[in-house]
């Protein structure tokens, strides 16, 4: 636990006008990124979860979109406040990304090398055949069978895994000190899935990049992370080391979402738990816990206040939002 | 065994899609061959998923179970009468008995009509046909009353698709396969687009109306857990055949086919500790084209057990014990 931090965020709220009120997305979030380590944010569609990395490196289309508070802190600089220049020498060079689809992230009238050899050649002034040569030995790499001659196709000549593969090979080109995956491998089969969780896990062990993995798929989390942020309408509601969240879950919704899902090894329960109603719209949201309509242990207070962050282990940064575990109540 | 156990039997079915050629003169450049041969059948009561990669085939089948897409060869019957031997007429009285719940619940329902005529959509249909006799009041209160039973306040009947939830939109496509009193409810990927707090709801519901309808389901989906959860029976498809099929518990304990052994241990577990401790098998290569004919077993490319024969005639599907069936040499067959 004692690995250096390399990326900090501090109480970011993003929100988004809209023509029907104002959505906060993200709604106060803070979590910390040690060295290589790999960290997952769950949370259904519109928790937040995506929107929270695209605000790290300033991604968030603006209008309608707004980074309204907060720092990102990476390399003792906040990059919310760093001149747009600044933020672009780093993107791609020290913190990159892969996104869910990767048909429509590659551009598909450019050779999958040239895209791959663009980054290199930007942030590594390196001519075109030398980035070229970079970018093979990427493909390779990343186990792309046949990457020379492969190297001059276009996206489209290549299967979803294989255009995937060139995504992990475009973000992690300039060996980057953080990877941010955002659902990786949602639009792939089981088994291609695997490939590729597998390949990012080697690729990160390798080079003890920080990886920050997005998804909804909670047997995803349980193999590839060390430490885990639940997300539930812009907030973090809880934060556990993998073991802690998946053996000892303390939030309510984290316990209803582990109750949920079917297991394969058929170990789960006769009839699964479901969580009732549906997660609430972000527009105009009261000052009340968004969890509790929900709620299976909801209380008075819920309904009233927000509740706070709670720490539960200064050590671990263990950390709950939920009135069961504040410490009037764990002490009453 | 006698064949009326059966609901639904299907024999030999194909499905080939030719690939043309050629803007003007369009020229036959060969077919894809999304189903290639599968039978399978499911009892009264039973549910059986088809679990399998996207391209293996599994809507084709079930769109030519469904009669929604014509089979190039085999049969589907349904109580014991062949489904495509019925007349247009027969066909539209028959489909009283098999209904379809869709995967995308956004573009499945029509969004210029209220929750309670999509509902009673099915059933005024048939009455204007003169195959049930209800008059509309009537229809109307079935419509509310469907709607109750999966979970739908009786409130929302006047509300349009884009008012409500995905979750509530997949209920109000489950209200109207439920409308006409089916036997068979044909379930494409019925919860792959909802959230997994939506989607235990869904399934539950699912298993509650199998409960108290009676129903037998033919389930598709691609994500093997919940496959497991939901039904009786499974068959696992790779490239338009089914390569094992046999009851939920056996498939999860013991896998015999390489293939459902590396989809198996490809599907992460929700326990870390579990997860830590697995030794997954990672398959080499992509999913081949099913536009090419295989000599040999469609598999072997990727198997991690291929021998000498595998390359020179497909296996057929055989029994290995009471109840399961599968197709690979390891395992026996010609």
């Amino acid at each position: 636990m004692s690995e250096e931090s390399i990326l900090r965020v501090e109480g970011l709220v993003t929100q988004f006008s809209t023509d029907r009120g104002l959505v906060k997305a993200v709604d106060g979030i803070s979590f910390n990124l040690r060295r290589g380590e790999t960290l997952g944010i769950v949370g259904e569609s519109g928790s937040g979860k995506s929107v929270t990395n695209l605000s790290i490196l300033r991604l968030v289309q603006s209008p309608p979109g707004n980074i309204a508070a907060g720092q990102v802190i990476f390399q003792g600089r906040d990059l919310l406040q760093a001149s747009e220049e600044e933020v672009r020498l780093l993107r791609g060079k020290n913190i990159s990304m892969i996104f869910q689809d990767p048909l429509t992230s590659l551009n598909p009238v450019l050779k999958v090398s040239m895209q791959i050899a663009e980054a290199i050649q930007l942030h590594h002034g390196q001519g075109r055949k030398a980035a070229r040569a970079k970018a093979v030995e990427m493909m390779k790499l990343i186990g792309i069978p046949d990457a020379e001659r492969r190297a001059d196709d276009y996206p489209h000549q290549f299967s979803g895994g294989m255009r995937q593969r060139i995504m992990i090979a475009m973000a992690l080109s300039c060996n980057p000190d953080i990877l941010i995956a955002d659902e990786p491998t949602t639009a792939l089969d089981v088994t291609i899935q695997a490939q590729i969780l597998e390949l990012i896990k080697n690729l990160s062990a390798k080079d003890k990049t920080a990886v920050i993995l997005i998804t909804h798929d909670l047997g995803v989390v349980a193999g590839m992370c060390d430490t885990v942020c639940v997300m539930y309408a812009g907030r973090i509601v809880e934060r556990a080391s993998v073991d802690e969240l998946f053996y000892d879950p303390k939030h309510p919704y984290t316990r209803g979402l582990l109750d949920s899902i079917p297991s394969v090894d058929l170990s789960g329960p006769d009839r699964l738990y479901s969580i009732p109603g549906a997660p609430p719209n972000l527009i105009d949201m009261p000052d009340a816990c968004p969890f509790a309509p929900r709620c299976s242990k909801v209380m008075e207070v819920c309904a009233r206040s927000m509740p706070p962050e709670t720490l539960l282990d200064a050590e671990t940064s263990r950390s709950v939002r939920c009135w069961l575990h504040t410490k009037e109540n764990r002490n009453a | 065994m006698p064949e009326n156990q059966y609901l639904l039997d299907v024999r030999g079915l194909k499905v080939h899609f030719p690939i043309e050629k050629g803007l003007v003169f369009k020229r036959n450049a060969g077919w894809v061959r999304a189903v290639d041969g599968v039978d399978f059948s499911i009892r009264k009561g039973e549910a059986l998923g088809l679990v399998g990669e996207s391209g293996c085939g599994k809507s084709t089948t079930a769109m030519a179970v469904a009669q929604l897409q014509t089979a190039t060869a085999g049969q589907v019957f349904l109580e014991g009468r062949d489904l495509a031997k019925l007349s247009a007429k027969g066909l539209r009285a028959a489909r009283k008995d098999f209904q379809l719940v869709f995967q995308d619940p956004y573009s499945s329902l029509d969004p210029r009509q209220k929750a309670q005529d999509i509902i009673a959509e099915p059933l005024r249909i048939f009455a204007k046909n003169g195959l049930i006799t209800m008059d509309d009041t009537a229809i109307q209160r079935e419509a509310l009353s469907l709607m109750d039973r999966c979970g739908l306040s009786a409130s929302f009947a006047g509300r349009y698709p884009h008012e409500f939830s995905g979750g509530q939109r997949q209920r109000i496509g489950i209200a109207r396969a439920l409308a006409l009193g089916p036997k068979l409810i044909i379930a494409d990927e019925p919860v792959s687009a909802l959230d997994v707090s939506i989607q235990s709801q869904i399934l539950n519901l699912l298993k509650d109306l199998q409960k108290d309808f009676d129903l037998t389901f033919l389930f598709i989906a691609h994500d093997l857990a919940v496959i497991e959860y939901f039904c009786t029976k499974i068959a696992v498809m790779y490239l338009g055949r089914i390569v094992e099929i046999t009851d939920s518990a056996t498939m999860a304990k013991n896998p015999l086919h390489p293939y459902t052994k590396a989809l198996l241990s490809a599907v992460p577990l929700p326990d870390p500790r579990k997860e830590r401790g697995r030794r997954r098998i990672i398959l080499k290569g992509d999913v081949p084209s099913p536009s090419i004919e295989y000599r040999g077993c469609p598999f072997r490319e990727r198997c991690p057990e291929a021998m000498d024969r595998c390359s020179l005639s497909p296996p057929s599907l055989m029994a290995t014990e009471e109840g399961h069936q599968v197709s690979c040499f390891l395992y026996g067959g010609a």
